[in-house]
């Protein structure tokens, strides 16, 4: 389960910082502890709640996994560093089992020490239970004979637990690592009651996090800033004395234009930057701008349903639509540069991406407008003149007309849609965009059933099954975790919760299935079946995948011991300033 | 006296109860539901969605009729408790605690800064009457009313902050209330919220000022030697003042809602600007219901003084 | 407080469209006041350009992204491209062009075309929402000062109901729900801000109650509907006249601040949805902002300027 956000870091290694300081040719003495670091993020990307086992948001995640530590989390190049491990994860041979092994030194607030009967109630007693309802229980469950079970935690001793599945899934262990626990003396006073449980004081300042985390919780002013000084007793920071600030701080901003000047001004030490500032900030003597790969890809979906334009069904007209929609003008116009054509599911920076086996739609050579427009006329489309363009006409001999279905309020979406319809323009498609509020999208487009049944609406309701208003594309945007790419089945596979846009394939379930397995459990095997999957996925073209957008972190100059990757927060808990 | 004030209360009490009554049937009756947002994170991460839904619906009591819901909430509300809000995890109480003091203080200063330029601009143009003073203090009140102040804030930011660096572009919150820095940091939200209330007192101030200007009594006054600023001070002021009241307290009522929260949002001051928009956005009915009575009962009780005020400067009128 | 209301609004006003000597008079009047012929002029020339401006600027909606965040005439800026395998950026300067006198936004679109636009937006909005408006408060305002009694009563209870609500928060708030499109916009706007037409007009009304004609007539045998109609309405008239031109601009501001907060109709192109682009682009595209604001703040000193010079024009003697 992808926890962390592009942003977020919990680190692990100290080895690192100590090679960087001698290979610069001093013998580094500890960093003194310095002022506060303070970095930026716009209002949107608060966080919902302190309280994690209710959050539904990765940001609520982000900011608790500053006064707790996962089990463990990855570097730039997704070496598993361990955190509240004290080593990594043991898979028994045929994959059922996990013993997981936590170290001895973690205490609570109230100085207990850290058990697995801590981890063990947490998922037992809160996270699978009814009463409390953890938005992500479906990591933790596996298909028995079509019910849904839960996996088996048990203890074995102080410090160590097993999870036991009835089937091979080789990707559950990266939900196990992203696991933190509920300290058991708290929560039994509330368990069974939601609404103490959500209003829980301990659990809303998390004031039990005791020497989890490189910081601990100090104050939070909704829609302003929130605060966390620093933890001399981090378990993680008894060699180095880390952290090195006095206090983190996260400051919200309205706009990232008013972020961006606070950056520059001085007044906070770190922020995102947008790609039209970037050349801006890189020509400042005080600010260090780091662009890195995101795993957030953008994507069009198809109709592939009844009530879509009835060539949206059809291999060939999909895969028409997505070579006249061209990748380096989006990347160039939209993102300045700062993206990458996107093929697959699969970022590139996975290590589960393989470059050779995806068609490359809408890039050189696959991105020529008159090809597009060959291939429809192959696949028993005819042109016809409207006024004097040239116009595809459907099969009932009208023009076609696509009409495309988004949010506003980011102007990377509304571009992108303004920019595809243009694109489409020249293949004599017209294209009508509609704006409606997040919620008219989930309810009228995204969500179908069966015309005539009576069942509930859902966002995939099998095959058969329409939403309430018709459509023919969408832009939408994912994550996808690069280290287990299949969880992305929900989107791709027949009986995927989130396959609004009608896609079956048979083979593309097979080897979803397959990767989550037994079979998937040999390291190369599971390369094979993702080239594969990214493959036909890319050859089906369900939906076409756009971009995956780099993202430009400026520091200021000062603050050292940061190394820019994919998963550049890991360490930072050893950063200081200079 | 005495039953006039408690009939004013009772009927304060019944105008709240229906403004409570409207907005927590609004939020609960519309199409959206706070639900809508943990859907786009949780489809963002691609996990599946639908028994999630009922989930976090039932958590937050959302799936009770809604009848049943208006009740558990107004006996909590007459027991004093105000509720949880679910969008931002804390009390409602200690929402609306930690914020309203950004509010205060912003509508504090913007109404001193506007009273005493208003009134003092609006004296001035009286006196010189139809000189150049009077066209431009003419002409600047126009343009107060007309700028749009998000705009105008908008424009402030731009010029004093991001081209002169003279300010902040945005507000910060480390700095103890009543401190000098943090004065400062609000001389522009000031500045902005104040401008459209200036011009407005501006004009009355002239206006009532020129009537009485006019009538007999300063005449009189001046007849019997009296100095102007006498004049002036004591009697045209005297009786300028009742209208002028009236158009203060609406001006308060009217910009506590609107013309504040705008002010906020732009500036980024955490006011309870913020904290309802983003309430009503996250359909969190608990915290704008909370922020509506607020508002309501400050505009009446305002609504109240001003007519107390009146019983006060004007002996003549009187209600029984 | 009503009653004190009363007096001070209840000055005499001549009826308006009795005879054109009549409107020719008042036109008279109107002319001696420069600013108002100004703002009038402004507003002719709004008018002019929402409804045939359209068939002459460029498409608002086209965009090219070619062409994306021109600069308006006589400014450059600067553009830099990143090229992911070399990590290189690349610096252009982006010229203005003559046929993009105003810029373009970060679409590609026509800022010229887009403010064109946006005023026939905002003046259909004005105009209708005011129109809702002012109806059913002259409506209600005459009603209930005809009919007295528990009628008047309980209207005014109403009305001091609606009074006391917040009114941006209601609109935010109703507008939120039921999606932001041009029509519930319109709607809500003009089913909200009726309560200031209303109270001044049953007073107004209420004065002329009891004047001889209205006696007269109903003297002679005329019907309740007859008088409201044929009498009452007519004579209030000039006052419902003067509160349209004053409200219109208020109602602009609403629909701006609306589209500003991001509730804007996203389909069309108001100047309050420009706005809302620009503030995000406000150090890099600064014209995105800073047009659309200018046109707002003309339109509204215009009306403010032409509805002034009218209440002097019908009565010069209103000190409010």
């Amino acid at each position: 389960m992808a926890k962390d956000k592009l942003m977020k870091w919990t680190g692990a290694l100290v080895a690192v910082s100590m090679l960087v300081s001698a290979m610069s040719g001093c013998s580094a003495p500890a960093p003194k502890i310095a002022d506060n670091f303070i970095e930026g993020d716009v209002s949107g990307g608060e966080a919902e709640t302190l309280n994690w086992i209710l959050a539904a948001d990765a940001s609520s995640f982000g900011y608790v996994g500053y006064t707790l530590e996962s089990l463990a989390g990855y570097d730039n190049k997704f070496n598993i560093v361990l955190r509240c491990l004290a080593k990594d994860i043991e898979a028994s041979p045929d994959g059922l089992v996990y013993t997981i092994n936590i170290r001895p030194d973690l205490k609570w607030s109230d100085g207990s020490q850290v058990t697995s009967e801590d981890y063990v109630y947490t998922l037992k007693n809160l996270m699978f239970s009814d009463w409390l309802n953890y938005n992500y229980k479906d990591d933790w469950q596996e298909d028995v004979d079509g019910v849904k079970r839960f996996v088996v935690p048990a203890v074995v001793d102080n410090t160590t637990f097993t999870v036991t599945r009835k089937f091979v899934q080789p990707e559950f262990i990266y939900t196990l690592y992203d696991l933190m626990p509920y300290p058991k003396y708290i929560a039994v006073k509330y368990e069974g009651d939601v609404d103490a449980f959500t209003q829980a004081k301990e659990f809303n300042s998390l004031s039990y996090t005791g020497n989890l985390g490189p910081y601990t919780f100090k104050e939070w002013l909704k829609n302003d800033k929130f605060v966390l000084s620093r933890n001399p007793g981090f378990f993680m920071g008894r060699e180095t004395g880390a952290p090195f600030f006095s206090e983190m701080v996260i400051k919200l901003f309205g706009t990232s234009a008013v972020m961006q000047a606070a950056l520059e001004a001085g007044d906070i030490t770190q922020c995102g930057i947008e790609p039209q500032n970037v050349a801006k900030f890189k020509k400042m003597e005080r600010i260090n701008v780091y662009t890195i790969p995101t795993r957030g890809y953008n994507i069009i979906s198809y109709n592939q349903r009844n009530n879509g334009w009835e060539g949206l069904r059809n291999k060939q007209v999909r895969q028409a639509i997505s070579m006249a929609v061209d990748k380096d003008t989006i990347v160039k116009k939209i993102y300045l540069g700062f993206a990458e054509p996107a093929y697959s599911f699969i970022p590139s920076s996975s290590p589960w991406y393989s470059d050779d086996t995806v068609l490359k739609l809408g890039v050189e050579p696959l991105n020529s407008k008159q090809k597009a427009i060959e291939m429809l006329k192959a696949a028993g489309y005819a042109y016809g003149k409207s006024g004097d363009r040239d116009v595809l006409l459907g099969k009932d001999g009208k023009p076609v007309k696509l009409l495309l279905v988004t949010t506003p309020g980011s102007d990377v979406v509304e571009s992108m849609s303004m920019l595809i319809k243009q694109e489409l323009a020249d293949i004599g498609i017209e294209v009508e965009v509609k704006w409606v509020q997040w919620a008219t999208l989930i309810r009228q487009y995204m969500s179908n059933k069966v015309p005539g049944s009576d069942q509930e609406a859902r966002y995939n309701n099998g095959p058969g099954a329409i939403s309430e208003e018709a459509w023919d594309l969408t832009l939408m945007g994912h994550n996808t975790d690069p280290l287990a790419p299949s969880g992305s089945r929900v989107f791709f596979a027949s009986d995927g919760g989130l396959n609004s846009f009608g896609f079956f394939n048979s083979k593309v379930d097979e080897l979803f299935a397959k990767i989550r397995s037994q079979e998937g459990l040999d390291k190369e095997d599971r390369r094979k079946m993702y080239q594969e999957l990214s493959r036909v996925i890319s050859e089906e073209q369900p939906v076409d995948f756009i971009t995956y957008s780099r993202g430009n972190s400026g520091f200021q100059r000062n603050v050292k011991g940061i190394e820019p990757g994919i998963n550049m927060g890991y360490n930072y808990y050893l950063w200081h300033f200079e | 006296m005495r039953s006039y004030i408690i009939k004013r209360l009772f009927y304060s009490v019944i105008i709240a109860w229906g403004i409570l009554t409207i907005t927590f049937v609004l939020l609960r009756v519309g199409p959206t539901s706070p639900v809508d947002r943990y859907i786009l994170n949780i489809a963002a991460r691609g996990q599946d969605v639908d028994s999630v839904r009922q989930a976090i619906e039932a958590r937050y009591g959302l799936d009770k009729p809604i009848i049943e819901q208006y009740l558990l909430y107004m006996g909590n509300l007459l027991q004093g408790k105000w509720g949880w809000s679910f969008s931002a995890s804390q009390p409602v109480m200690d929402l609306i605690g930690s914020h309203w003091i950004y509010s205060f203080q912003l509508v504090l200063l913007s109404s001193i800064f506007a009273i005493i330029v208003g009134v003092g601009l609006g004296m001035l143009s009286a006196v010189k009457q139809n000189t150049k003073i009077d066209y431009a203090a003419s002409i600047f009140s126009f343009i107060g009313i007309s700028i749009p102040g998000f705009w105008l804030g908008l424009m402030l930011i731009l010029v004093f902050a991001v081209y002169l660096g003279v300010f902040r572009t945005y507000y910060d919150t480390n700095y103890p209330i009543w401190s000098l820095e943090n004065l400062r940091q609000l001389i522009l939200p000031v500045l902005t919220l104040g401008i459209g209330s200036l011009a407005g007192y501006v004009r009355y101030t002239r206006s009532a000022m020129l009537d009485n200007l006019r009538k007999e009594f300063v005449t009189t006054a001046r007849a019997k030697g009296l100095s102007e600023r006498t004049v002036i001070g004591k009697h045209v002021l005297r009786n300028a003042v009742l209208p002028l009241v009236t158009i203060i307290m609406f001006d308060l009522g009217s910009i506590v809602f609107g013309g504040a929260y705008l002010t906020e949002i732009v500036f980024g001051i955490p006011g309870l600007g913020q904290v309802s928009f983003n309430a009503i956005f996250a359909n969190d009915y608990a915290v704008v219901v909370a922020v509506t009575l607020i508002g309501t009962f400050l505009v009446l009780f305002i609504n109240l003084v001003t007519d107390l005020i009146y019983t006060y400067l004007d002996p003549r009128i009187r209600y029984d | 407080m009503t009653e004190l209301r009363a007096e001070q609004g209840g000055k005499s006003r001549r009826p308006f469209f009795i005879s054109h000597r009549l409107v020719g008079y008042y036109w008279e009047r109107l002319q001696k006041n420069r600013l108002s012929l100004v703002g009038l002029g402004f507003i002719g020339f709004l008018a002019l350009t929402g409804i045939f401006g359209p068939f002459v600027v460029q498409d608002p909606q086209k965009t090219d992204f070619n062409i994306k965040n021109l600069p308006p005439l006589g400014f450059s800026i600067q553009e830099s491209i990143y090229d992911i395998r070399t990590g290189e950026i690349t610096t252009t300067i982006i010229q203005s062009r003559p046929e993009h006198p105003l810029g373009t936004d970060s679409k590609g679109r026509d800022m010229l075309a887009m403010l064109v636009s946006g005023a026939r937006i905002s003046l259909l909005v004005g105009l209708l929402a005011t129109g809702i408006a002012i109806f059913i408060g002259a409506f209600l305002g005459v009603l209930s000062a005809y009919l007295g009694g528990w009628v008047d009563n309980a209207l005014m209870r109403f009305t001091d109901i609606m009074m006391t609500f917040p009114f941006f928060l209601l609109l935010v708030l109703i507008v939120f729900i039921f999606g932001p499109s041009l029509a519930i916009i319109v709607l809500v706007i003009g089913l909200t801000g009726w309560t200031g037409a209303a109270r001044l007009i049953r007073s107004e009304a209420l004065s002329l109650r009891t004047r001889d004609f209205i006696t007269a007539s109903k003297a002679l045998g005329a019907s309740d509907t007859r008088v409201i109609f044929n009498h009452l309405i007519p004579n209030v008239s000039s006052l419902i006249i003067v509160m349209a031109s004053l409200s219109i601009p208020g109602v602009i501001m609403a629909e701006a601040a609306l589209s500003f907060i991001g509730l804007g109709d996203p389909m069309s192109t108001s100047w309050g949805t420009i706005l809302n682009t620009g503030q995000h682009s406000l150090d890099s595209a600064w014209w995105v902002a800073v047009e659309p604001g200018i046109m707002l703040f003309l339109t509204v000193l215009s009306f403010n300027f032409f509805g002034d010079g009218l209440r002097d024009a019908f009565d010069p003697k209103a000190s409010v």
